[in-house]
């Protein structure tokens, strides 16, 4: 309980960083306002409105009024919506963190049992089938496989919907194009890490109590080889909440990534800002997760 | 020998490997009677851990036995199913290993790790199994034997940790202990303790062992019979107090007189020059040769064989080898 008090307070200044380094790249990557207003508004026009959102003030001004609105949890408001920024980036969050969870699940269910099997038959047919299958994985480019589902699934056996979302059977195909990747790499990994820990003398001292063969390998080799796995699972869990566009873009997904690129083309600072910042924080809760699992799997790890 | 509880009969081991055949035990003889303290010793390389390993099927791959037979209790080893071999497992034979650091599962507790060949063997409950486990860890000398089986092995020292190896191997009442140097890693005063321990309750339990190593000091503590292995060989055998008195093989000799001794201060040890060959590429005639300073032509031509020459002392040279030189 101490530990997850102290790891909640260590986010504070790592929350306060990620606002400042938000706040100064939207605003050196151009002026809002001539987005923000037709070509043919005059000089005048262009002031009124830099009078109007404040942008005229100093930077640090700027900055600070933004500040004491985050602590209120107020990011703004998106011109282009004209709705408060956070509750557009708190709409869309579901469909993203369904998907991410979704994925993850997928990514588990196939790399665990085909990296255990991998590394117990190693250089055997089977072990080559399953490391070839996982660099076709890794290489297979998202969008391509996302179509070929769609071609598969959707439109020759019209088993699945083709797009959008709703129910259960819409997460499936675009679930498996983003777990497909991921467990192509957490295959390998689990693989090498199985390898390296059936080689311990702690296997052996299993083997020369009795023990089958299956309660060495799932019960004394996988939880220890499965501690340097959880680090990647964490931050591939980051990257699938924040993005996974064309993912998204394929399967018309409503998550966070398609509108996270659409308010950076359109500069529309305060959704960016928003949902940088929701992404951030559920980064940061990710890897306390992964901090958690790993005093779970590994007793001899101790914060202090 | 009706009378052996193991019976270990020309074994032969070797390993392929990408760069072919390589031999790493060449047809070693030996047999442990009930109650019986056997030391295995040579250098290190010299193929005395394999043939413990392969007692129990626990070669690491590439390595396989592709020649002798293996008796336990009247039973050839070999000739039995693996499902077998597994209730042997940790039940009538046990093994403890060098490492006590990486010999136990980091993340299970010691209670877990103990309990786990009880309920395997015994076939005990979960609860019973843990009293039982209590009682080996009081038995083997750990105090507060209650909350170590809660304890994880990082929190144990060296020393606990091996004592721990050694309840966990004695749990079942096990009728053959390999001890495959039980006490190289730890500090001396510690390795005193748990060889007195093994001492103690091979008595107790009325169990024999197997002790793999490459320290003469434990074996003059432990032993009963000795087996002097070199480059995958049995070179000598004989019981403890006749090989130190009378040590007929040069390379026996050579390890003696590198033991530091507290009544004779002498200003260098005696070393054995060389080094053990290297099994890919074993020297002809006797393997022992390229180091033995009383080599001759025919122990360059001829590969001697293991010889019964006293009723209880086996030899593998063809000289009657002296501390002034050859006979």
């Amino acid at each position: 309980m101490k530990f997850l008090l102290r790891q909640i307070l260590r986010i504070i200044p790592v929350l306060f960083i990620i606002s400042l380094i938000v706040f100064l790249l939207v605003r050196v990557t151009g002026d809002p306002i001539s987005l923000m207003l037709p070509e043919t508004a005059t000089e005048q026009d262009k002031a009124e409105l830099r009078q109007s959102l404040g942008l005229n003030e100093p930077l640090y001004v700027q900055y600070f009024t933004y500040l004491g609105d985050l602590v209120t949890g107020d990011f703004g408001e998106s011109f282009r919506y004209n709705q408060p920024a956070l509750s557009i980036v708190l709409e869309r969050l579901p469909a993203s963190l369904e998907l991410a969870f979704f994925s993850m699940i997928i990514a588990i269910i196939i790399s665990i049992p085909l990296g255990v099997l991998s590394a117990i038959k190693r250089n055997s047919f089977i072990d080559l089938f399953i490391t070839g299958g996982a660099v076709l994985g890794k290489a297979m480019p998202n969008f391509w496989l996302g179509i070929m589902l769609i071609l598969l699934f959707a439109v020759q056996f019209n088993v699945l919907p083709v797009s959008g979302t709703g129910s259960i059977y819409h997460l499936i195909l675009p679930a498996i194009t983003l777990g497909t990747a991921i467990a192509a790499e957490m295959t390998r990994l689990i693989r090498s890490s199985m390898l390296e820990i059936l080689s311990q003398e702690y296997i052996r001292t299993a083997r020369s109590k009795g023990l089958i063969e299956a309660i060495v390998v799932n019960k004394h080799a996988l939880r220890n080889a499965l501690i340097p796995v959880v680090t990647i699972m964490a931050l591939q869990t980051a990257t699938l909440i924040g993005g996974t566009l064309i993912t998204e873009t394929v399967f018309s997904w409503p998550g966070m990534g398609q509108l996270l690129i659409q308010a950076v083309n359109l500069r529309d600072m305060a959704v960016v800002q928003a949902a940088t910042f929701v992404i951030a924080i559920l980064v940061i809760g990710s890897n306390l997760l992964a901090d958690l699992t790993y005093r779970y799997l590994d007793p001899r790890i101790k914060y202090d | 020998m009706s009378t052996s509880l193991l019976n270990v009969e020309d074994l032969k081991v070797r390993f392929k490997t990408e760069d072919g055949i390589v031999p790493s035990v060449n047809g070693v003889t030996f047999h442990v009677d009930k109650g019986e303290t056997v030391a295995i010793v040579g250098e290190s390389g010299c193929g005395k851990s394999i043939t413990s390993l392969s007692i129990l099927d626990l070669i690491p791959s590439p390595g396989e036995i592709h020649h002798g037979r293996i008796d336990f209790n009247g039973t050839d080893l070999q000739a039995i199913k693996k499902k077998q071999l597994r209730k042997l497992r940790g039940n009538e034979i046990s093994m403890i290993f060098q490492e006590p650091m990486t010999s136990l599962n980091p993340v299970f507790t010691i209670g877990n790790q103990i309990s786990e060949s009880i309920r395997l063997h015994q076939r005990l409950g979960k609860k019973k199994a843990l009293m039982k486990s209590i009682e080996m860890l009081d038995r083997v000398g750990i105090p507060d034997a209650e909350a170590v089986v809660r304890r994880f092995p990082h929190q144990l020292s060296g020393g606990m940790r091996q004592r721990v190896m050694i309840a966990m191997a004695l749990a079942c009442n096990p009728k053959l202990l390999i001890a495959d140097e039980p006490t190289t890693a730890l500090d001396v005063t510690i390795q005193a303790q748990i060889l007195e321990l093994i001492k103690q309750l091979k008595t107790d339990f009325d169990t024999g062992v197997i002790l793999i190593t490459h320290d003469l000091g434990v074996v003059a503590e432990v032993a009963d019979r000795v087996v002097v292995m070199y480059a995958g060989e049995v070179v000598e055998e004989a019981p403890v107090e006749e090989l130190f008195a009378n040590p007929k093989h040069p390379y026996t000799l050579g390890l003696l007189s590198s033991v530091p001794k507290a009544e004779h201060v002498v200003d260098e040890l005696g070393t054995i020059e060389g080094n053990v060959p290297n099994p890919a590429d074993m020297p002809e005639g006797c393997k022992f040769h390229p180091r033995c300073p009383f080599a001759t032509d025919k122990c360059r031509n001829e590969h001697p064989e293991l010889e019964q020459f006293d009723s209880n002392h086996k030899k593998r040279c063809f000289y009657d080898v002296e501390k002034g030189g050859v006979a």
